[in-house]
C-alpha cells in the first residue's frame, strides 16, 4: 500500500513535466512573436526589445526553458504583465476562497444527493425515484446563472435572509459570517453536482441492491436502513466517490461563472481576467495548478477506494 | 446404504405450509409459480425439497422468510405456520424479528452471500446487534463460540478477515455460524454445497448434521443433486413446476418412487459407473501435450510474492474420436491445462501437440490457422453467447472469419441446428428466447460449426439440471460418433466423467495424480486423492436409475 502510494506520487513528475512543457510551449507555438503578444499592438521597437531581454527570448529555447523550470522549482512562477505583482501571491490571494467554496459546496451535494440516490434506488420505479431523476434532469439542464440569480431573487432579494453578493473569509471574519455569504453561491454550484452524484448513487446502487449479500442481510433480520446504508452503500461507493472526486476538481477550476454571479474573489475570476487581459504568466500558472490538481485529486480519490472496498489493494 | 430413516413421529410441528399459492402480479395472467402446495417439517428433522429450475423450491423458502421480491411475487393463498405463528399474517417489522432469530437461511454462493466490505466477524455479530441487547463483549464472546462451533480455525484470525480471504468452504462455514447464532427453530439451506468441491461439501453436510443434532434443529434442504439427498435426508419432497410431486420417507422414495415424474428425476441421475470402454483407438494421438508447465509470476514491487505453479509437467495424448476426462478440484489446475490447450494462455514450458504441429508458443497470428482445429463449450450457456447477437450470427461468425461465404455458413448452421436438436429457426432468435439446456446446444452447435478435431468442453454440464444434463451428454456422444470428434471435457463432477470418458485424468495442485482408462482409474483408483474424491462423492452406494443399493441386483 505504501509502496503503492509512492510510485504513484513519483508518477505526477513526469505528468507535471509533460504539462510544463506545454505550458511553455503554449507561448512560443503562438503564431508571432511572443514580445509582441505581450507588448499589444501600440508597442514601439524599443519597448519589444526590453520584452524579449526580460523574458529571455534571446537565448536557445532549451535554455530558456530550463531556466523556466529552475524558477517553477523554486516556485516562481513569474510576475503578472498587467499589475506588476508576483503570480504565486496572486493566486495565493484568490485559492482559499475558491478552494473554501469548492469544499462547501462539495460537501453539501454529497449530503443532499447520497441520500436521493440511495432512496430513489431502494424505492425503484416509485414516485419518489421518478421525483429524483426529474430533478436530476433539472439540475443539469438549468445553467448555473440561471440559478444563481433565482436564489439571490428569492432568499436575498425577496426573503431577505441572505446578502446578495460578496465573500467573508473563514480565518478572519469567523465560520457564520463565511457560511453567511457562502451558502447561496454554494448551492448553486451544487445542484450540478447533486444531480450528477444523485444519479451516479442509484444506479450503483440499484446494482448493488440485486446482489446475494443484501438478501443475505434481510434474512439476517437486519433493519431496512442498516441494509441500505452499511451494506448496500459501501459496496456501492467507489463510482460515486469517483463522481465526487472529479467533481470536486472541476469546481476548483470551473467556478467562472459563479464567482462572477456572486462577486467572490476566486480563482476562476482570476482566470478569466487574465485571459482577457493576456496575462500570460497568471495563464500558465493556471493551467499548471489546475494539472496540479486534477493529478493529485486522482491520486486521493483511488487510496480512498482502499478504505471502502478491503478487496482493492494495489 | 445407510439412510437416516428416524422417526418423527413423537416430535412437534416446526413448520407448516399448507396449500400455498405464489403468484405473479395478476397482470401476467399465469399459472402461479406456486400451485398450493403443503409441506411439514418436525423438529430435528431433515426435509428435503428437490426439482429442477423453476419448479419453485427457492420460491417456496423465501416465502418463508418473507423475502419474495416486492411487486413480483406474492402470496395469494394457503397458510406458513411456525410452531404457533401465523407468519403469513405477520407485520413487515415481526417478520424481520422473526428472521435470524427463529427461521434463518443459508445461501449457494457463498462468495457473493457474505458482503465483500464488511469484516466475517462483525458480519456475524450483525445478528446479535440486530435482535439481542447484548453488551459487546457478551456479543463477541457468542461470535468467537459460535465460529468454534462450526469448527474455523484460528478463529481470532478469521473474525478479522474479509469474505475474499477466505477458501469457500470457510465462506459457507460462516455462513452456517451467522445462521445457528440465535439457535434458530427451522434453518433454511438453499442448495449450500453446490458450489463446493466435492470434499467440502461432505464436510459441510456433516457439519450441519452436527449442529442440527446439538441444537435440535429443523432443516428445510433445497437441492437438486439426488446423492446430497440420498446422504441427509429423513423426508424428501419433489417439486415439479410449482406442484408438489411427491413426499416420503428417504428410502422409500429412491427405492420405490410413486410419480412418474420423480422415477424420471431419479433415473437422470448419472451413475458413478464407468461406461462400457470402447474398442481401443488406432492412429496417432490428435493431441499430444507433454511436460506441460504453467507458473504464474508472483510479481510484487518491494516484496516478491511466490509463484503460483498451476500445472505441473502435465503429459498425456487424446486419440481420435476419444474423449479424454480432466478431473479435478477448484485449484488443482484443470482448467489452467484447458486454457493452455486452447491456447488462450501461453503455456511457462512444455509441447502441445495438435496434429503435428506443436502450438504451444506459436504467436496469435501463427496460431490463427490452427484455431479452427480446436473448439471450446464453456460452462455458463447464459453468459457465453452474446446477448445482443442473433444466435445464426454467432453460429456463422467463425466459419465466416475462415473465409467461408456467409450464405453458405448459414445453410450449415441451419443444418447444425437440427443436428443438435432445435429447429432451423432458432438462427434468428435471440438466446434469451432459450433454455440454459438449449443454449449449451447452441453453444456446442457453435463449437462444431468450426469443424474442430479436438473440441475441449470446460464444465459444459455443470450448470444444467440432471436431466438437461444427460441429453447433452447424449448428444457430446453422437456427435463424436458422426464427426469424429476428440473431447477434452474438464469437470469437477465424478460422476460426469464416468458417464463420457473413455480416459480419465486425476489432478490435485497442478499435478496429475493419476490416469488410465475411466473403468480402472474411478474403478479401482491407486492415488489417495482419488479414493478420498470418489469416497466423497454422495450417494455413491446407491443405484439411483434402478431404484437400488449398488451391488443389489
Amino acid at each position: 500500500m505504501l509502496g503503492y502510494i509512492i510510485r504513484r506520487i513519483l508518477a505526477i513528475i513526469p505528468v507535471m513535466l509533460i504539462v510544463a512543457i506545454f505550458v511553455f510551449l503554449l507561448l512560443r507555438l503562438t503564431p508571432g512573436d511572443p514580445a509582441a503578444i505581450i507588448a499589444g499592438d501600440m508597442a514601439t521597437p524599443e519597448q519589444l526589445d526590453r520584452i524579449r531581454e526580460a523574458m529571455g527570448l534571446n537565448d536557445p529555447l532549451l535554455t530558456q526553458f530550463m531556466t523556466w523550470i529552475g524558477q517553477l522549482l523554486k516556485g516562481d512562477l513569474g510576475v503578472s504583465l498587467i499589475s506588476g505583482t508576483e503570480v504565486t501571491e496572486m493566486i495565493g490571494q484568490r485559492i482559499f476562497p475558491t478552494l473554501n467554496m469548492a469544499l462547501l459546496t462539495i460537501v453539501i451535494a454529497v449530503l443532499i444527493a447520497v441520500p436521493m440516490g440511495v432512496i430513489a434506488a431502494w424505492r425503484h420505479r416509485s414516485w419518489i425515484d421518478y421525483a429524483v431523476m426529474s430533478f436530476s434532469v433539472l439540475g443539469f439542464s438549468v445553467p448555473v446563472f440561471v440559478i444563481g440569480y433565482l436564489f439571490i431573487l428569492v432568499f436575498s432579494i425577496t426573503l431577505g435572509w441572505l446578502p446578495v453578493q460578496g465573500y467573508a473569509s473563514p480565518s478572519e471574519k469567523g465560520m457564520l459570517a463565511f457560511l453567511d455569504r457562502a451558502i447561496l453561491p454554494a448551492l448553486t454550484l451544487a445542484t450540478i453536482y447533486v444531480a450528477l452524484i444523485a444519479r451516479m448513487t442509484r444506479a450503483s446502487m440499484l446494482e448493488v441492491l440485486g446482489e446475494d449479500y443484501i438478501r443475505t442481510a434481510r434474512a439476517k433480520g437486519v433493519r431496512e436502513s442498516k441494509v441500505l446504508f452499511r451494506h448496500a452503500l459501501r459496496n456501492a461507493s467507489v463510482p460515486i466517490l469517483t463522481v465526487i472526486g472529479t467533481g470536486f476538481a472541476l469546481l476548483i477550476s470551473g467556478v467562472v461563472v459563479t464567482e462572477s454571479v456572486f462577486n467572490i474573489p476566486g480563482i476562476g475570476r482570476l482566470t478569466v481576467d487574465a485571459i482577457l487581459a493576456r496575462d500570460y504568466p497568471v495563464i500558465q500558472a493556471m493551467i499548471l495548478i489546475t494539472s496540479g490538481t486534477y493529478v493529485v485529486v486522482n491520486l486521493l480519490i483511488d487510496i480512498s477506494y482502499t478504505i471502502f472496498d478491503p478487496r482493492i489493494r494495489y | 446404504m445407510l439412510f437416516k430413516s428416524r422417526n418423527f413421529d413423537e416430535a412437534k410441528t416446526v413448520l407448516r405450509i399448507e396449500d400455498l399459492v405464489v403468484s405473479l402480479p395478476p397482470a401476467a395472467k399465469v399459472k402461479p409459480v406456486l400451485n398450493g402446495i403443503s409441506l411439514n417439517i418436525r423438529q430435528g428433522e431433515t426435509v428435503c425439497l428437490v426439482g429442477e429450475s423453476g419448479s419453485g423450491k427457492s420460491v417456496t423458502s423465501l416465502a418463508v422468510m418473507g423475502l419474495l421480491p416486492k411487486n413480483a411475487l406474492m402470496v395469494t393463498g394457503g397458510s406458513i405456520t411456525l410452531s404457533d405463528t401465523d407468519l403469513l399474517a405477520q407485520s413487515a417489522g415481526a417478520m424481520q424479528d422473526i428472521r435470524a432469530r427463529r427461521v434463518a437461511m443459508i445461501f449457494q454462493e457463498p462468495m457473493t452471500a457474505l458482503n465483500p466490505v464488511l469484516r466475517v466477524g462483525d458480519q456475524i455479530e450483525e445478528v446479535l446487534e440486530s435482535h439481542t441487547k447484548l453488551p459487546a463483549d457478551e456479543r463477541r464472546r457468542r461470535v468467537i463460540d459460535i465460529m468454534e462451533q462450526v469448527h474455523l480455525p484460528d478463529v481470532e484470525r478469521i473474525y478479522r478477515s474479509y469474505p475474499h480471504q477466505l477458501s469457500g468452504g470457510q465462506r459457507q462455514r460462516i455462513m452456517i455460524a451467522m445462521a445457528l447464532v440465535l439457535e434458530p427453530e427451522l434453518l433454511i439451506a438453499d442448495e449450500p454445497t453446490t458450489a463446493l468441491d466435492v470434499t467440502t461439501q461432505k464436510q459441510i453436510l456433516s457439519l450441519i448434521a452436527e449442529l442440527q443434532e446439538k441444537h435440535g434443529t429443523a432443516v428445510l434442504f433445497i437441492t437438486h443433486d439426488m446423492g446430497v439427498v440420498a446422504e441427509i435426508a429423513d423426508t424428501v419432497y419433489v417439486m415439479n413446476h410449482g406442484d408438489m410431486v411427491e413426499s416420503a420417507p428417504i428410502e422409500t422414495l429412491l427405492s420405490n418412487p410413486q410419480e412418474d415424474y420423480s422415477r424420471k428425476l431419479l433415473a437422470a441421475v448419472p451413475s458413478l459407473t464407468p461406461r462400457v470402454p470402447r474398442p481401443a483407438p488406432e492412429g496417432a494421438p490428435v493431441l499430444k501435450v507433454r511436460r506441460l508447465n504453467k507458473i504464474y509470476g508472483g510479481g510484487g514491487l518491494f516484496v516478491r510474492r511466490p509463484d503460483t505453479h498451476a500445472a505441473k509437467e502435465v503429459s498425456f495424448d487424446v486419440a481420435r474420436g476419444r474423449t479424454l476426462g480432466i478431473v479435478g478440484e477448484s485449484g488443482s489446475g484443470k482448467s489452467t491445462v484447458a486454457r493452455c490447450i486452447m491456447r488462450l494462455i501461453e503455456p511457462t514450458n512444455g509441447t502441445i501437440r495438435l496434429r503435428d504441429a506443436n502450438i504451444a508458443h506459436l504467436s496469435r497470428k501463427e496460431l490463427k490457422p490452427h484455431r479452427k482445429h480446436l473448439q471450446v463449450v464453456f460452462q455458463d450457456p447464459f453468459r457465453s453467447l452474446n446477448p445482443r447477437w442473433t444466435v445464426g450470427r454467432s453460429l456463422i461468425e467463425g466459419p465466416v472469419n475462415y473465409g467461408q461465404s456467409p450464405k453458405q455458413a448459414l445453410k450449415r448452421a441451419a443444418e447444425l441446428m437440427e443436428i443438435v436438436g432445435l429447429p432451423r429457426d432458432s438462427l434468428d432468435r435471440y438466446p434469451h428466447q432459450f433454455s440454459g439446456g438449449q443454449r449449451q446446444r447452441i453453444a456446442i452447435a457453435r463449437a462444431v460449426a468450426m469443424q474442430p478435431d479436438v473440441l475441449v468442453a470446460d464444465e459444459a454440464v455443470s450448470a444444467l439440471d440432471v436431466s438437461v444434463q444427460a441429453q447433452v451428454l447424449e448428444l457430446l456422444d453422437d456427435l463424436q460418433e458422426k464427426l469424429g470428434i476428440t473431447i477434452v471435457f474438464i469437470t469437477h463432477d465424478l460422476r460426469v466423467a464416468a458417464q463420457i470418458c473413455d480416459d480419465v485424468l486425476v489432478m490435485q495442485r497442478g499435478e496429475v495424480v493419476e490416469h488410465g482408462p475411466a473403468g480402472e482409474v474411478l474403478g479401482n483408483p491407486q492415488h489417495a486423492y482419488t479414493r478420498s474424491l470418489i469416497e466423497a462423492a454422495p450417494g455413491r452406494s446407491w443405484d439411483f436409475a434402478n431404484f437400488r443399493a449398488l451391488g443389489a441386483a
